[in-house]
């Protein structure tokens, strides 16, 4: 349970000219909003970049936000089509895959570090094909919900599932062969 | 095992999934969204003023080509005329009406269109609307 207002109530609060209630949509959001836009581009410019972008289209949208409506899926349908036409854009400049490890932040040392459950699991993730991604990543962050992620991804709530359920069992496919490489 | 297998209750990978710890944001992602948005420093002029500046420039503009093309006495004419016309337009109760009503249709839009507050509906949201 959020402390405070609820979503709807800050958003009415900013259209009133309060921006402190932006603020607090800011710091309750920010950082799913990052990591969705991170797991879906593997980059922390272009996931800074993508998140910033949502706050800032949000902000300015706020009017057409529908009453009634979760502000956590109305943001990350926003961050969500913001990561789509990033990556569209590099499909469209390089015209090949994505770079399994893209992340310039992480260096040589960081790679050779073991790898525990939770970072096999994340990188696991990562080299899901970009839609089960996003639909692990928005499992992640709205739990099941499946109306929600059908709603930010733009997608019949039955192929939700589907895309969840296939994802679940290439994610442990991906974690059985980690296991046997690494022992 | 079936498609929708997701009804059923949290398995080890779900609970694992679930559990995973959110990616740590760059610092300053945060100040510089709200820098972006919330804390923007406001204009220095509103969209008013800066249309009504940008016309009190162009007369400005207008009286000086006027004096230096034409001297004194085109100026003086000009702006005698100007207040002539005005004078006689602002005297006739038809146009003074028409202001009236225009002022009026204008103040009666904007109660429809400024700064309406979100109503907390209880029903759920239709189609998204992502900007």
């Amino acid at each position: 349970m959020k402390a405070g207002p609820e979503d709807g109530e800050l958003v009415a609060m900013t259209l009133q000219g309060n921006s402190e209630a932006f603020a607090t949509l800011v710091e309750r959001y920010d950082r799913a909003v990052y990591h969705l836009s991170y797991r879906m581009l593997h980059n922390v410019e272009d996931a800074r970049d993508a998140t910033q972008e949502a706050f800032f289209k949000a902000f300015r949208s706020l009017r057409t936000f529908r009453a009634g409506a979760k502000f956590s899926t109305w943001i990350f349908a926003i961050a969500y089509h913001a990561c789509c036409d990033r990556l569209a854009r590099r499909k469209h400049d390089a015209s090949d895959e994505l770079p399994d490890r893209a992340d310039p932040a992480r260096g040589p040392e960081q790679e050779a570090i073991a790898l525990d459950e939770a970072s096999r699991l994340r990188r696991a993730i990562d080299s899901l094909p970009e839609k089960y991604r996003a639909v692990v990543t928005l499992f992640h962050l709205q739990g099941r919900q499946y109306e929600e992620i059908a709603t930010v991804l733009g997608l019949p709530m039955g192929t939700v599932k589907t895309h969840l359920f296939r994802a679940k069992e290439q994610l442990r496919r991906l974690l059985d062969g980690m296991e046997v490489t690494e022992s | 095992m079936t498609m929708h297998d997701a009804d059923r209750p949290l398995d080890a990978l779900d609970r694992a999934i679930l559990g995973l710890a959110l990616e740590e944001p760059p610092s300053g992602l945060r100040a510089s969204i709200l820098l972006a948005t919330a804390y923007r420093p406001a204009p220095l002029f509103s969209f008013w003023e800066l249309s009504l500046l940008g016309a009190l420039g162009a007369v400005a503009v207008w009286f000086a080509a006027l004096l230096i093309l034409g001297g004194g006495a085109l100026f003086v004419h000009t702006v005698t005329t100007i207040a002539s016309v005005a004078t006689s337009a602002l005297s006739n109760g038809a146009t003074l009406a028409w202001l009236a009503a225009g002022g009026a249709t204008a103040v009666w839009l904007s109660l429809f269109t400024v700064s309406q507050p979100v109503a907390h509906a209880s029903h759920r949201s239709g189609p998204r609307n992502v900007p």
